[in-house]
């Protein structure tokens, strides 16, 4: 089964490695859509109910990954999407606030390509028990 | 996953591409921020501004696996933290730490690999742990104050939301793009020979005369083609000048000189190409007029001058040329001691008809100051830039008032007409020979060239070709008594021909400048260039040659 | 052949200035002045740029037959005419006192090769005798007239004529 993501982060350069990981292994084949900033990546989450993981970065200016987290809650919009909030930053304060706001799963940079592809087949799984 | 190999290796350029814009960024506010604290500012802004791009560059490193880089960037981070929370440490001593920090990230995203020696970001590192632990004793008057309300509206406009319509491109892609675009532009002239052929066998028709049309279209086309990809490496001037404000203040601090840089004019468009072969002259002429034009501030009070010296960095598009123009409020030239030295140096200045100054400073051995100064490099005279200027087709020029100042005069082409040249040595004299019209060099062996009704002929790859003296093509020497020792085979448009020459010099990009009306109309030279030695050099006009030449004479 | 002509003039105006008094003083023509064989040249000095010394000067091939080739002025490049060819003379060897005179005519940038470069000098209007009607018009067009100063004979240039003729 083709799995789609919504890659949301400021920096090309992860775009590019993400593009990687979703190429190779396991995840070859995904569809995966980009975007850029917040509001970019609002948009598409709300034209995508069919993604299988959403990756967001925490520190993006103008609407960052915490603010994203918190309109989507407001608005309600798609909560079976699973959201991982990506972050350099670790303390168990910070994780909290990232749950609290709606993420399902908190991703610590630097990570390798496994950590990704654990993180779907735990989306995958969970969905699969919960359709 | 092993650690030695990270999963994103690959993507090492894509990291500097992105990271090395954000470190000099950051080096540059560092510097400001440095200069602001000094006049009172405390900069709220600017350090609040810096949190963003410390922590982009500090999980890019992370996820590349470059260790130094991403411990230095946290550490910056760190202390622009603390330095947020507690405006009391914005001192001197704080600043040169970021400073310092700025260079070195902006050096390790620079030369990004995953080996490199961890010492200096592991040094740095340790200063900056230190420097947070530091106790600080609250003496009056070391509180920033805070001046009228000049707040800066924000010293980057990178940082604040991504244009999607801009994309990042490697220069060589655009480099190769231009080679295939020539390659067409040469297609395009056989074509259009061939066709200039058929009309003469055939006398012409209908069908040729669209034909021609087409022919012709190609050739707009292509040359449209050529000026957008030659517009798409232009650049701003920013990108030079951007290094200097740190520069020059390194560079004044080492010298014990205080000085600031004004400049304008940053935006102007310059090609790439000339823009890497101008950063370093440039350098050059700015580290030269800090240390040896401005006076030391002692000198300068003494003369009733602002302590602070000041250097004026201008550039300007002027008439299909950029301008550029270096000027400082020092002391001037000393046109006796210059002449004094020249003299000593074996040149002739005593009479009337004496070089004038501007021309004098340029010769070599000329202004290189006597005292060693690291940071004026290894005493790299005027000589030196000013060759690097006129290679890349520029112009130089100096203007100075004793005790008022100096200013460097640069102008520049906008774009370089290069040419891949093979420079080729024909009785004593040197020319150029485009590389695209170059299929091969060969050593002459001895009697492999015959002669057939009085022209020279060879075997080249299984052809026959015509071989024509280098000398008489081009109109050297007149007797010519040993025989040539190379051959050089031109090619165009299907067309074969072998050039006598004596040597080959080597391969030289070389930039064309145009042929003087007062020359006439030579056609066996295309345009003349300046090489690496200052000397001049004709082009050869390959086309020509293969067509048979006028004789020279 | 010009030259002939011209040497015939001077040659007459030596003999002339011989017997005749100083000129009186008036309006001066500032004159940079050069050798070229054995005589004298000048021109004026606002066409004048600079004096540079004989560098290393590129032939250039089908180049007419008086231009010497070109050199490079502090990167630009600049043509380089052997006057003495110009005005019917034997090529010059270079000796260390040759020089170039980069002189601006009609918005180009030349230089003239030549033996030697004299001086600045003030001659006064007044001791210029205007060459006659036949050198004038003739090949040597390009001489203005003769200047008698100072027990020498500056044989003035119109370098417009001399080196732009065909324009």
């Amino acid at each position: 089964m083709r799995h789609s993501f919504l890659v949301i982060d400021d920096s090309k350069l992860h775009h590019q490695m993400y593009r990687l990981i979703f190429s190779r292994g396991s995840l070859a084949g995904s569809t995966v859509y980009f975007a850029t900033n917040g509001k970019e990546g609002y948009g598409l989450l709300a034209a995508h109910p069919e993604l299988t993981l959403v990756l967001l970065d925490l520190n993006m200016p103008e609407m960052n990954g915490l603010e994203v987290l918190e309109r989507r809650r407001a608005e309600a919009l798609h909560p079976h999407i699973p959201i991982v909030l990506v972050t350099t930053e670790g303390s168990v304060e910070d994780e909290a606030r990232g749950r609290a706001a709606g993420a399902w799963e908190y991703l610590r940079k630097p990570f390798q390509p496994a950590d990704v592809e654990l993180l779907v087949s735990r989306a995958v799984a969970q969905s699969a028990t919960t359709a | 996953m092993s650690r030695d190999e990270n999963p994103f290796g690959e993507l090492l350029q894509d990291y500097v591409l992105e990271c090395l814009p954000l470190a000099e960024q950051i080096a540059d506010a560092f510097v400001e921020l440095e200069r602001q604290w000094r006049d009172g500012d405390p900069a709220d802004d600017l350090l609040a501004s810096l949190a963003g791009r410390l922590h982009t560059v500090k999980g890019n490193s992370a996820m590349m696996g470059l260790a130094p880089a991403q411990e230095v960037a946290h550490a910056l981070e760190d202390a622009c933290g603390l330095l947020r929370r507690s405006p009391e440490r914005r001192t001197d001593a704080s600043a040169s730490l970021l400073v310092a920090g700025g260079e070195l990230l902006a050096d390790l995203v620079r030369n990004a690999a995953p080996d490199l020696d961890p010492v200096p970001a592991a040094s740095f590192v340790e200063r900056v742990r230190r420097w947070m632990e530091a106790e600080v004793s609250l003496l009056p008057g070391t509180l920033p104050e805070r001046r009228r309300a000049d707040r800066r509206t924000g010293s980057d406009a990178a940082g604040s939301g991504k244009v999607d319509s801009v994309v990042r491109v490697d220069f060589r892609r655009l480099d190769a793009m231009l080679e295939v675009l020539g390659e067409g532009l040469i297609q395009h002239s056989a074509l259009a020979e061939a066709y200039r052929g058929l009309v003469r066998q055939t006398g012409g028709c209908d069908e040729l005369e669209r034909l021609d049309q087409a022919v012709l279209a190609l050739e707009k086309t292509l040359k449209r083609l050529e000026s957008t990809l030659m517009d798409t490496r232009l650049l701003p001037i920013s990108t030079v000048f951007g290094r200097f404000p740190r520069m020059v203040r390194d560079t004044a601090e080492g010298a014990g000189k205080r000085v600031r840089l004004v400049h304008s004019g940053g935006e102007t468009p310059l090609d790439k190409a000339v823009l890497d072969r101008l950063s370093e002259p440039l350098l050059h002429l700015v580290s030269n007029a800090i240390v040896h034009g401005i006076e030391s501030p002692d000198a300068r009070r003494a003369s009733g001058k602002p302590e602070e010296g000041t250097l004026r960095l201008d550039a300007a598009p002027m008439a299909g040329r950029v301008v550029i123009r270096l000027g400082d409020d020092g002391r001037g030239l000393d046109e006796l001691a210059i002449r004094k030295k020249a003299e000593g140096l074996g040149h002739e200045v005593r009479s009337e008809d004496a070089i004038p100054l501007r021309s004098l400073i340029f010769l070599p051995g000329l202004s290189t100051a006597d005292t060693v100064s690291a940071l004026a490099g290894r005493g790299v005279g005027l000589d030196v830039v000013a060759g690097a200027i006129h290679a890349l087709g520029g112009t130089i020029d100096v203007a100075t008032e004793r005790g008022k100042g100096t200013t460097f005069t640069l102008s520049l082409p906008v774009t370089l007409a290069i040419v891949r040249s093979l420079i080729v040595e024909i009785d004593h004299e040197r020319f150029a020979v485009p590389l695209a019209h170059v299929a091969e060099t060969v050593r002459v062996e001895p009697e492999t060239i015959r002669e057939i009704n009085h022209r020279g002929v060879t075997q080249w790859r299984g052809d026959l070709i015509h071989v024509a003296d280098g000398g008489a093509m081009l109109g050297t020497a007149a007797d010519r008594i040993e025989p040539r020792r190379f051959y050089v085979v031109m090619a165009a448009g299907g067309r074969r021909r072998g050039l006598l020459v004596d040597r080959l010099v080597g391969h030289q990009d070389v930039v064309v400048k145009g042929l003087d009306p007062t020359l006439g109309r030579p056609d066996v030279v295309s345009g003349t260039t300046i090489l690496g030695d200052g000397r001049v050099a004709c082009i050869v006009d390959a086309v020509r040659i293969l067509e048979g030449g006028r004789r020279a004479g | 052949m010009p030259a002939e002509e011209l040497l015939g003039f001077t040659d007459t105006m030596e003999a002339r200035s011989a017997a005749e008094a100083a000129p009186a003083p008036g309006p001066e023509l500032h004159l940079l002045t050069f050798a070229l064989d054995r005589e004298e040249f000048g021109i004026p000095v606002t066409q004048v740029r600079e004096v540079i010394r004989v560098a290393d000067i590129t032939r250039v091939p089908q180049a007419p037959a008086h231009v010497r080739g070109v050199a490079n002025l502090r990167g630009r490049i600049l043509a380089v005419v052997e006057l003495r060819s110009r005005l019917g003379l034997a090529p010059a060897e270079l000796t260390p006192r040759s020089r170039v005179v980069v002189v601006e005519v009609r918005g180009r940038v030349l230089g003239l090769l030549v033996d030697a470069v004299s001086q600045v000098t003030k001659v006064p209007q007044a001791s210029v005798v205007p060459a006659p009607e036949e050198v004038v018009s003739g090949d040597a067009g390009y001489v203005t007239g003769v200047a008698r100063w100072q027990s020498r004979l500056i044989i003035l240039l119109d370098l417009e004529k001399a080196l732009l003729p065909t324009e």
